[in-house]
C-alpha cells in the first residue's frame, strides 16, 4: 500500500535521529571552530564522556523498566571514597569490591522499591541523600588522595596510543548490557514491565526480580564509573560525581529513550552521553561565552529530545 | 423528508498497511437511532472517530444538516453538534459529576478561575433532567455505578445542544460492554429517551441490543458500507449474514465439539479458599470442563479467578492440581504450574500494546523459543507464524505491534501465549470475549472447546449468562462472595438464564 511505503524510511529515521543528532552537532562545533575537529579534542570529549556513558547505560535498565534512578552519581561518589580508601589495603581487589558494593546498594533500594511499593523516584531521592551523607562521613568531608594508583591507573591509558581506555570499556559495558538484552529473555521482560507493568505480571514475568535486577546494574554501573573518576582524578571525594546526575538523565533521554518506560536501547543512551559530552566540552572549545553555553546546553537538549523521542512508540508524552 | 442530520460520502481513510475506510457512506435522519454493525476491523471506530474530529478522512466528506464540513478537532465536532460517549470511559473519577459534566466548557461554571459551585450544579442539573437521571450532581465520580458514570457522560455530551441551534448529534460506541443487564434497559430507556431531541448513532457488538434499541441499522464490512436493515421484524442472523458476507454459524457455541469431560481426578480442586471479597470458596474442575462462575458485579468471581492465578492473595483454604496441592504466591508460580489466565481488561492487562505479536505471544512462555538462555531467533519465528496459521490471527507480520490489529485477533494472540509451551493445564478466562464481534468471539469458542477436548481444564467469567450456559458444563453462581450454588449444564439440558438470575441476587 502506498501510505505504508512513504511511511516506512521515516519511521526507519527515528531509530537513527540519535545518531543524527550527534553528527549534526559534530558538525556544527567544526563549522563554529574549524580547529574542533582535532585528535586532542576528540580524546578529551572520549575521556570526559566514558564516566557518563557508564552511569547512563545502567540508568537506562532502570527507565526501561519504568522507573528512575536518582541516586547513580551519589552512589559513584561514595564508591570514589570506598575505593580511594580500599586501594592501600585491597590493592588490585579494591575495583571489583567497588562494584560488587555499589551493586548491591543498587539491588537494595530495588528491593525497597518493590518490597515496600514505594515509587522508585522517591526511593532513589532518599537514597541519594543518604549516600551522599555516607560519602562525608567515610571520607571526613574532604577528598581522599590515593598514593599509589598503580591498579586503576591502566583506565587512564590509551589503547593503541590513541583511543582511551576508560571510553573503550565504557563501550564495551554498553555492547555487554546490549548483547545480554539481545540474546535473552530479557528485553522482552523489561519492555513488558516498563510499557505496562499488570500486563507483564499477568503473564507470569518476573516483574519484581527484573526491577531488582535493573536498580543491582545501575548501582554496578555507578561503581564503575568511580573506577573511572578516581583513574582520572588520583583521588575519591564525596561529591566527586554529583554533578553527573542531571548529564546522565540528560543522555538517556536525548537518546531517545522513554522517560515513561518500555520503549528505548542503552545504544541510544550511548549517543545520547556523546550529544550531552560533546556540548559541555565542545562549546567552551569553540568559544561560546559561559553564560550562552548554559543557554545553548538547554535549549539543543530539549531540540534533542523532539528529534529522538520516536512518538509511534510512546502514546502519552509525560 | 427533512435533510439528513449528518451525512457521509466516500469516506476513505489509510493507515499503514490497512484501509480502515474505503468509501463508507452513511445518512443519518435528524431524531432516529442508527445502528452501525459491523466486525472489529470493519471500520466502525475510524468512522466514529472522523466523526469526532479525531480522525481526518484521506478523502470523501462528511456533511451536517446538508452542509459540507471538515471536522479538526473533537471541539470542532462538538461546535457542529456532534459529541461521542467514548468507549472507555472518560471521566476523571475523582471530581464530581457536575464538574465532569462541565469539563472542558465550563462557560458561566468559572468567573476570574474561580469555580462557581451553585451555578455549576444547576447547568449539570440541567443536563441531567434531560435525560432524567436522578444522579446527584455533587457526588463523586467514583461512587457511581458504571451506569450512572454512562448517564454522566451521556449527560456531559448533552452539553453541545448549547453550541448549537439544532438537534445534537450523539455518538454511543459500545455503551453497553460494561452494564449489567439492568444497567442495560436503563440506557435504552434513555436512548429512547433522547430520540425526542436528539439523533442517536448506536455501536454495539450485541446484534440483539442493536436491533432492540435501533430504528434502522448500517452494516460495515472491510470498511465498506455493505447494506442497511429496518430493524423492524429482523433478526440477529441477517444482520450477522451481512456483517460477515455469509450464513453464520447455527451451532454458535459450537456445542457439538464439547470435550468429553474426565471423570477421573479432578485437574482443579478448590477448598476452603478464602480472600478479601471471597469466603469459602470450594469447586472441582475435572480435565477437559469448561465450568463457569456466573454472579453480578460484587459477587467476587473475578477476585476467584486471580486468586487462582496467584495475582489476589488469599487468607485460607488450598488449591490442588491433579491431586497436588500448590502454593500459588506469584503469577509466575501459577505459571510454572500450568495455570494460564486471560485478563478481562484486554488493553491494560492482556497485552502490551507497543510490542510485536512474536513478543506478546511468548511473554508467557519464554522456554518455547528459547534454547537454553538464549533467544533462538529461528525457533521464535517457526513457533510465532504456525500458531498465527492455526488460529488464522490477521496480522501483517509476526513483528506487528500488537496495538495495530483488531480486538478479535489481540485476543487470540493473548491466548496463544498460553498455549505455546503445550504445558498448559489450566485456563482462566476473565470475560475473554468482551468487545469482540460475533465473528471473533466464535472463533474464540471453537479455540475453548478445542482445548476441553486436549484436556485443558477451563473457569469462565463470561460475558453473558447465554454465554456462560451455553459454553459451560456446569455453571457455579456466586453471591457476596459465596458459592450460592451449583447447576449442571450438559448439552442438551441446559438451565435458563432465569434459573441462574434467581440464584445471583
Amino acid at each position: 500500500m502506498s501510505t505504508a511505503v512513504a511511511l516506512k524510511p521515516t519511521q526507519r529515521l527515528t531509530g537513527f535521529m540519535p545518531l543524527i543528532a550527534l553528527a549534526a552537532l559534530v558538525a556544527a562545533l567544526t563549522i563554529a571552530d574549524p580547529d574542533f575537529l582535532t585528535q586532542r579534542s576528540l580524546i578529551a570529549v572520549a575521556r570526559t564522556a566514558a564516566p557518563l556513558i557508564v552511569l547512563a547505560a545502567g540508568a537506562t535498565l532502570v527507565v526501561l523498566c519504568g522507573g528512575i534512578d536518582l541516586s547513580i552519581a551519589a552512589l559513584a561518589s561514595l564508591s570514589t571514597v570506598f575505593l580511594a580508601l580500599w586501594l592501600p589495603d585491597l590493592g588490585g581487589l579494591a575495583t571489583p569490591a567497588v562494584i560488587l558494593v555499589a551493586a548491591t546498594i543498587g539491588a537494595v533500594q530495588g528491593v525497597a522499591h518493590v518490597l515496600l511499593r514505594i515509587p522508585s523516584f522517591i526511593v532513589t531521592l532518599g537514597g541519594m541523600s543518604i549516600l551522599s551523607a555516607v560519602a562525608l562521613v567515610v571520607s571526613g568531608a574532604g577528598t581522599v588522595r590515593v598514593v599509589d594508583d598503580s591498579t586503576v591507573r591502566w583506565l587512564d591509558l590509551y589503547l593503541a596510543g590513541y583511543v582511551p581506555m576508560s571510553a573503550a570499556m565504557a563501550i564495551i559495558v554498553v555492547a555487554l548490557i546490549a548483547v545480554v538484552l539481545k540474546v535473552t529473555p530479557l528485553r522482552s521482560w523489561i519492555s513488558a514491565t516498563g510499557y505496562s507493568e499488570s500486563a507483564a505480571r499477568l503473564a507470569g514475568t518476573p516483574v519484581d526480580l527484573v526491577k531488582i535486577g535493573a536498580f543491582c546494574v545501575s548501582g554496578a554501573c555507578a561503581g564503575l564509573a568511580a573506577v573511572m573518576l578516581v583513574s582520572r582524578q588520583f583521588s575519591g571525594g564525596p561529591t566527586m560525581a554529583d554533578n553527573l546526575l542531571l548529564p546522565a538523565v540528560a543522555a538517556i533521554v536525548v537518546g531517545g529513550t522513554a522517560i515513561t518506560g518500555g520503549h528505548g536501547s542503552v545504544w541510544r543512551s550511548l549517543a545520547g552521553a556523546l550529544v550531552v559530552t560533546l556540548l559541555r566540552v565542545g562549546l567552551p572549545i569553540v568559544g561560546v561565552p559561559s553564560a550562552y553555553e548554559q543557554i545553548l546546553y538547554g535549549a539543543i537538549i530539549v531540540v534533542a529530545v523532539a528529534l529522538t523521542l520516536d512518538r509511534s512508540k510512546v502514546s502519552t508524552v509525560k | 423528508m427533512s435533510v439528513p442530520a449528518l451525512e457521509v460520502r466516500g469516506l476513505v481513510k489509510h493507515y499503514p498497511g490497512v484501509k480502515a475506510l474505503d468509501g463508507v457512506d452513511l445518512v443519518v435522519q435528524q431524531n432516529e437511532v442508527l445502528g452501525l454493525a459491523g466486525e472489529n476491523g470493519a471500520g466502525k471506530s475510524t468512522l466514529l472517530k472522523a466523526l469526532v474530529g479525531l480522525v481526518a478522512p484521506d478523502a470523501g466528506s462528511i456533511y451536517v444538516r446538508g452542509e459540507p464540513v471538515r471536522l479538526r478537532s473533537v471541539v470542532d465536532a462538538a461546535n457542529h453538534g456532534i459529541g461521542m460517549v467514548f468507549q472507555e470511559q472518560s471521566l476523571v473519577p475523582n471530581l464530581t459529576a457536575a464538574e465532569n459534566i462541565v469539563l472542558g466548557s465550563e462557560g458561566p461554571a468559572v468567573r476570574r478561575g474561580v469555580y462557581r459551585w451553585e451555578v455549576m450544579r444547576r447547568l449539570a442539573q440541567e443536563q441531567l433532567d434531560k435525560i432524567g437521571s436522578p444522579i446527584d450532581p455533587l457526588a463523586r465520580t467514583d461512587s457511581l455505578s458504571f451506569a450512572d458514570r454512562q448517564m454522566v457522560e451521556i449527560a456531559k455530551v448533552l452539553r453541545i445542544e448549547e453550541r448549537t441551534q439544532h438537534p445534537p448529534v450523539v455518538i454511543l460506541d459500545e455503551p453497553t460492554s460494561v452494564l449489567e443487564s439492568k444497567e442495560i434497559d436503563t440506557l435504552f430507556a434513555q436512548i429512547r429517551r433522547l430520540r425526542e431531541f436528539a439523533t442517536v448513532i448506536f455501536v454495539s457488538h450485541r446484534l440483539d441490543e442493536v436491533l432492540d434499541v435501533c430504528d434502522r441499522v448500517s452494516v460495515l464490512r472491510g470498511g465498506q458500507s455493505v447494506g442497511e436493515v429496518a430493524t423492524a421484524g429482523a433478526v440477529p442472523r441477517e444482520l450477522h449474514r451481512m456483517m460477515i458476507g455469509s450464513t453464520g454459524s447455527d451451532d454458535h457455541y459450537h456445542e457439538n465439539a464439547a470435550a468429553t469431560v474426565g471423570s477421573e481426578q479432578p485437574r482443579l480442586s478448590v477448598r476452603g479458599l478464602s480472600g478479601t471479597t471471597f469466603q469459602d470458596i470450594s469447586f472441582d474442575v475435572a480435565p477437559g470442563e469448561i465450568v463457569s462462575i456466573v454472579g453480578v458485579h460484587g459477587s467476587g468471581r473475578e477476585d476467584v479467578c486471580r486468586a487462582l492465578f496467584g495475582a489476589e492473595p488469599t487468607t485460607a483454604g488450598e488449591i490442588r492440581m491433579d491431586g497436588k496441592k500448590i502454593d500459588l504466591p506469584s503469577t509466575r508460580a501459577a505459571c510454572a504450574a500450568g495455570i494460564g489466565y486471560v485478563p478481562a481488561e484486554r488493553k491494560l492487562e492482556g497485552m502490551v500494546g507497543a510490542m510485536s505479536v512474536a513478543e506478546n505471544m511468548t511473554l508467557a512462555k519464554q522456554q518455547a523459543r528459547c534454547a537454553g538462555p538464549f533467544v533462538a531467533p529461528k525457533k521464535q519465528a517457526t513457533l510465532v507464524d504456525s500458531w498465527i496459521r492455526r488460529l488464522s490471527i490477521r496480522t501483517p507480520g509476526r513483528d506487528t505491534a500488537i496495538q495495530r490489529l483488531s480486538g478479535g485477533n489481540q485476543q487470540k494472540v493473548v491466548l496463544a501465549r498460553w498455549l505455546v509451551a503445550g504445558d498448559i493445564r489450566l485456563l482462566l478466562l476473565d470475560h475473554p470475549t468482551r468487545g469482540l464481534d460475533i465473528g471473533a468471539r466464535s472463533e474464540v469458542y471453537r479455540l475453548m472447546r478445542e482445548l476441553a477436548a486436549t484436556g485443558v481444564a477451563t473457569v469462565l467469567l463470561a460475558d453473558s449468562l447465554e454465554e456462560a450456559i451455553g459454553m459451560a458444563d456446569r455453571i457455579l453462581v456466586m453471591n457476596d462472595g459465596r458459592v450460592a450454588t451449583e447447576v449442571a449444564c450438559p448439552n442438551g439440558a441446559k438451565p435458563s438464564p432465569l434459573d441462574l438470575v434467581k440464584e445471583m441476587v
